[in-house]
């Protein structure tokens, strides 16, 4: 059960979206969130639609992959979809008891499942196309002006790799505390909330003394190649911002234009 | 000096990364709604702010969220009020203990926690989660239901007041019974860890 998480859903790829700079990718998934809230009828939608489907084509991301990133949310999908059905006041089209279907609950589901679609796959095409350790630098790279006021962004970014890296690491260290405390007849899955609380103990402190052990043989490993912080610090391999990104910033400010100026004119179905 | 900044560096992240995971380690409550889901991911912070103080505890919740922004579900709404809700349990303790290094202190820290958590997630949710959710659901519908199940609830914010501060409430005090279990036996280690120079550890 606990070897089935993962952080990140990097698939990777050698597109035009793959290349593109992880800050600039950032930038892009914020406007692309900020236009999916702000849009407000059926022309804009479908704009949106478009350029999500030429965005997972271009970036080669198999269909089916991108589709698995909602599945876990299609209950909650359903759930809102059914509650906006028979909820909403309006022109009622038909009823049955207490339930009623209303002209206005058909738009608003429909808009609703868009809305969520959208904005999950469009933070899903980042994480896809994005390797968490390029994320890292973009998030770093964004920060810069924080770092400028006394933000300490390297050393942020740093604490992030680490910590990504150190996921899978300790996951295994959960699972073997969990099953060497299983054998001596510990308990987790079963109980009452406090006999479940208190069940963690005899798995965290354990889990908590391994991982102080692990931090401070990390600490040594990075004094003896003389870590000292981000100052004076190169990269193996600098990200550059290159014509690419200017020409997708170029498309996303298009596109992004062109979803609010449906706003004036698209068809809002109320 | 150098050598407790790359330490207090190395623990923070692993701290994170171990917060990331019991993030996942997720359980419902019962009498409580399902998507209410409570998990103990800020116990991690909790500790690093009585070790090392307040800063450190929401250095690691702050890298816990940017960590789980890589799988993120919620569009970022979700870890930013997870952030804010995590930092505004984890500091006051560390103020509290900091000032008082007893097992008082440390109690009285966690209970002051506990209710800033509370406010603050009240807060949160009321201007933050629920206008979020308020694009994708029906929410006046929603507290028409909820009238009718308790009478209390009339509006939004008495909706948040019934129905998710409770929660919280409850999700403070689990958090803080369980951190003032485990952080006697694991503190020796943890500052023996900060404050050595060399590698002595058992």
């Amino acid at each position: 059960m606990l070897k089935d998480i993962t952080l990140g859903q990097y698939f990777p790829g050698n597109s035009f979206i793959h290349k593109l700079d992880a800050m600039m990718k950032l930038i892009f998934s914020i406007l692309f969130l900020a236009v999916v809230f702000m849009v407000n009828n059926f022309l804009g939608y479908g704009v949106i639609a478009v350029f999500t489907a030429l965005v997972i084509y271009i970036s080669k991301v198999p269909f089916r992959f991108v589709l698995k990133g909602i599945k876990p949310l299609w209950i909650f999908i359903l759930f809102t979809a059914a509650l906006n059905l028979f909820m909403k006041d309006g022109q009622v089209l038909w009823q049955w008891g207490a339930l009623r279907l209303t002209r206005e609950g058909i738009i608003f589901s429909v808009f609703m499942i868009f809305r969520i679609v959208f904005l999950i796959m469009g933070t899903s095409m980042l994480t896809y196309t994005t390797s968490p350790i390029e994320l890292t630098d973009g998030i770093e790279r964004l920060l810069t002006p924080f770092g400028k006021m006394g933000m300490p962004t390297h050393e942020l970014a740093m604490m992030m790799s680490i910590a990504l890296r150190f996921v899978p690491t300790l996951l295994e260290e959960t699972d073997k505390i969990m099953k060497a405390q299983a054998a001596r007849g510990a308990d987790f899955t079963s109980g009452s909330l406090i006999k479940r609380a208190k069940a963690l103990l005899p798995l965290l402190v354990p889990l908590f003394i391994s991982a102080f052990r692990r931090a401070d043989e990390l600490a040594i490993a990075m004094e003896s190649r003389c870590y000292r912080g981000g100052e004076g610090r190169t990269k193996l391999n600098p990200s550059k911002i290159g014509a690419n990104d200017f020409i997708g910033l170029f498309i996303v400010m298009v596109f992004a234009a062109l979803v609010v100026s449906t706003n004036f004119v698209g068809w809002q179905g109320i | 000096m150098k050598n407790t900044r790359v330490r207090k560096l190395t623990l923070t992240a692993i701290m994170s990364a171990m917060a990331g995971i019991l993030m996942f380690i997720e359980f419902p409550l019962p009498f409580f709604p399902p998507f209410l889901k409570f998990d103990i991911s800020d116990i991690p912070g909790v500790v690093m702010s009585f070790a090392l103080g307040p800063i450190w505890g929401a250095v690691v919740v702050l890298v816990k969220n940017l960590i789980h922004m890589t799988s993120t579900r919620t569009a970022f709404v979700g870890e930013l009020a997870n952030f804010l809700v995590g930092a505004a349990f984890v500091i006051p303790a560390g103020i509290v203990y900091k000032k008082n290094r007893t097992k008082k202190g440390a109690i009285l820290g966690l209970f002051v926690s506990t209710l800033s958590m509370t406010v603050i997630g009240y807060i949160v949710n009321l201007y933050i989660t629920i206008p979020f959710y308020s694009r994708f659901m029906p929410m006046e519908e929603i507290i028409n239901i909820s009238s009718a199940a308790n009478k209390f609830i009339k509006d939004l914010p008495t909706l948040v007041l019934f129905g998710i501060t409770p929660f919280n409430l409850l999700k403070g005090a689990i958090i803080s019974l369980i951190t003032a279990v485990i952080y006697k036996p694991i503190s020796p280690m943890l500052h023996r860890l900060v404050e050595s120079k060399s590698h002595d550890l058992p």
